[in-house]
């Protein structure tokens, strides 16, 4: 243990005492390791929040069935217990499923006869932009909608709907909160996102039959479960969309994806990932041949006094831990000080980009789960260049290297 | 030579000015048995050493007299226990009294731990020049391999360091001294952690001739009051005798068609 303690000892005052040398070495390592890091970061950054985005896309996950068919609460419950759907909801009768908007607040007072579009939590088209209804009464509008009808989010706005009894119209209203107002990107037609309780109970007005939830009056709905033409539905990502489909086709349903859109996101995906594969195997394969040739350089630097240690009595499985010591003190200097280089520059860059970022996005961003990855790596390689360093070591014969000049 | 110098001053000296527990007892007992032993290396310009006989008792001071390039480095690292022999009839070294360590066998058995254990308890190496650390104070370098055995460094090391005149540079860097200081330091640090036998590879030969003689002078005074076994390589053999040296010579024949050299040990 002495032995030992003593050959770390002189390792580290070796190491301290040409600091110069041990500094190149720290830097050449840092000099590898921190564009690899700022690389990372990027790609953990933006280059993953843009291509879950577009993997992640509602309009891409988007499952549309073409024509209308018969779905009862069964279908729905199974539906919705398979893991690939990520959200389904049930449509009423589109002929049906429409409303008209009147605001009466504005100075000129506007109406705007709108599609009624089901949704409850969890609807990945409006859970995008973090916008949910809740009650019954609230709605969400699309942006041509808002436009035409002049009308911001927070706004009461009023819903009419009509219906002829035996050749008299009738005509209901209901007092409606507009709690967003969807960007054009989400959704381009005059549209509001409803509960699927005012749709039914609209569907029902039409009908001829009264809703209890809105008081409207009406002969009562037989008894029975309701049976909904269509659905609205979203796969969990775009890799399950093609299953999905071809489960529905094989029930006899001809649906609408876009295979197209999902194909390009798809390889682009692929391609990121490969190439930033290529870049990491690249990459590492230098970090570790520069860990090699610093380890063999020092060996054989220091072959000289590895060879006097040797001939004062350490025995070499001892010996071979002075460039081992040194190599790993190298690679935790080197990977703290590329750590620090990536910190300031990962600052920088999200410096720059920070106008075109929400809270709590980064361009650059690596966890501290990526950086002990980074760390664990860089000792194994440090550990493995070693060894081989440790191999020379052991074939350093004292008598041929202490008479060096 | 056949007849063996002896000093008498290092007859009885047993007991060294160390708090150290001895590890070897009295003079007379053998410290080296080499019979048979030979090391060659292949090649046109090959080179054969064979030492027939050698035996090398404690307390004694041992002169390998010859040319350079006559094998005198070649026998003491094989004495050092850094160089493997090719073959040996016996190559035994006394640690202990009653106690030896087969040399041969450990080299065949590969039991290398058990060499440099051996090589750190029981030999002290002199460098023709430094083999000193760089990076290591006076102090540190004398006393590394009383660190090694977990020995106190106390005054051991200070005690050494006065009598080679250089107690003065202790906390100084190698780098920072004279050639012959450094070789002062040298053999402050073969000598340290008292050592059963002291190898010096031409301890002097790169100093200049007044250096050269005190710190021969220091040396052998050290080595004659501790009671150390000297095993040195010089080709300055005028005062061997004066100073109490066996010599130990080398015959030196080359193959006239091979062009390889072949050397023997006499002494």
């Amino acid at each position: 243990m002495d032995s030992f303690q003593t050959v770390m000892r002189l390792a580290l005052r070796d190491y301290l005492h040409e600091r110069l040398l041990s500094a190149c070495a720290i830097m050449g390592l840092a000099a590898v390791l921190a564009p690899l890091l700022v690389l990372f970061g990027v790609k953990s950054g933006i280059i993953n929040t843009m291509s879950d985005r577009l993997i992640q896309d509602p309009r891409n996950r988007e499952i549309s069935p073409v024509g209308s068919g018969r779905y009862g609460a069964d279908w729905f419950s199974a539906m919705r217990d398979r893991p690939d759907v990520a959200f389904i909801i049930p449509q009423t009768r589109s002929i049906a499923a429409s409303m008209i908007l009147y605001n009466k607040n504005s100075a000129n007072p506007r109406t705007l006869v709108v599609s009624l579009i089901p949704t409850a939590e969890a609807d990945p088209l409006l859970e995008q932009y973090g916008r949910i209804s809740t009650k019954n009464t609230q709605v969400v509008l699309s942006e041509p909608a808002a436009r035409k009808l002049n009308v911001k989010a927070g706004q009461g706005i009023i819903g009419q709907v009509g219906r002829s009894v035996a050749g008299v119209r009738e005509q209901v209203a209901v007092d409606l909160q507009i709690t967003a107002v969807l960007p054009l990107g989400a959704f381009s037609r005059e549209a509001a996102f409803v509960r699927l309780e005012l749709l039914e109970a609209t569907e029902d007005y039409r009908d001829g039959r009264g809703s209890k939830i809105f008081g409207w009056p009406g002969s009562a709905r037989p008894a029975g479960s309701r049976v909904y033409p269509s659905f609205r539905l979203y796969a969990r990502s775009i890799y399950d969309v093609a299953d999905l489909r071809n489960m529905l086709m094989d029930q006899g349903l001809e649906v609408y994806t876009k295979a197209e859109d999902i194909e390009t996101v798809k390889s682009l995906d692929r391609s990121f990932n490969l190439i930033f594969s290529l870049i990491a195997v690249v990459a590492v394969l230098g970090y570790f041949a520069s860990m090699v040739s610093n380890v063999l350089a020092n060996v054989n630097r220091k072959s000289r006094y590895l060879g006097i240690s040797s001939l004062i009595g350490f025995s070499t499985g001892n010996i071979i831990w002075y460039p081992m010591l040194q190599s790993i003190a190298t690679s935790v200097l080197g990977f703290l000080t590329a750590v620090i280089l990536y910190r300031l520059v990962a600052a920088l860059i999200n410096g720059l980009f920070s106008d075109y970022l929400s809270a709590g996005e980064y361009v650059c961003w690596l966890s501290v789960g990526h950086m002990m990855i980074a760390l664990v790596l860089t000792l194994a390689l440090a550990i493995l260049a070693s060894t081989y360093g440790a191999f020379r070591v052991s074939r350093i014969e004292p008598s041929e290297v202490i008479r060096e000049v | 030579m056949k007849d063996a110098a002896r000093d008498p001053l290092a007859q009885g000296k047993v007991v060294r000015p160390s708090r150290d527990k001895p590890r070897f007892t009295a003079s007379g007992d053998d410290v080296f048995r080499l019979q048979e032993v030979t090391k060659s290396w292949p090649g046109e310009h090959g080179f054969t050493l064979t030492v027939p006989k050698l035996i090398i008792q404690q307390g004694e001071k041992v002169a390998l007299v010859g040319f350079s390039g006559c094998g005198k480095s070649t026998l003491l690292d094989l004495l050092a226990m850094v160089l493997r022999p090719d073959e040996a009839g016996e190559f035994v070294l006394f640690t202990q009294k009653g106690e030896e360590l087969n040399v041969m066998d450990a080299w065949q058995r590969k039991k290398l731990d058990s060499l440099a254990q051996a090589r750190m308890l029981h030999i002290g190496y002199v460098l023709q020049t430094g083999g000193l650390f760089p990076f290591l104070s006076v102090r540190e370098n004398i006393g590394i391999s009383r660190r090694g055995l977990g020995l106190p460094l106390d005054e051991t090391v200070e005690d050494i360091a006065q009598r080679l005149h250089i107690e003065r540079h202790l906390d100084k860097l190698p780098g920072q001294l004279s050639v012959g200081e450094r070789q002062r330091v040298a053999i402050a640090r073969a000598m340290a952690h008292h050592p059963s036998v002291v190898i010096a590879d031409e301890p002097t030969a790169s100093l200049d001739p007044i250096n050269a003689e005190e710190i021969m002078n220091l040396f052998t005074a050290l080595t004659d009051e501790y009671g150390v076994t000297l095993i040195m390589a010089t080709h300055d053999w005028g005062k061997l005798g004066e100073r109490g040296f066996r010599r130990v010579e080398f015959g030196f024949k080359r193959e006239p068609d091979q062009g390889s050299v072949r050397a023997k040990v006499f002494g």
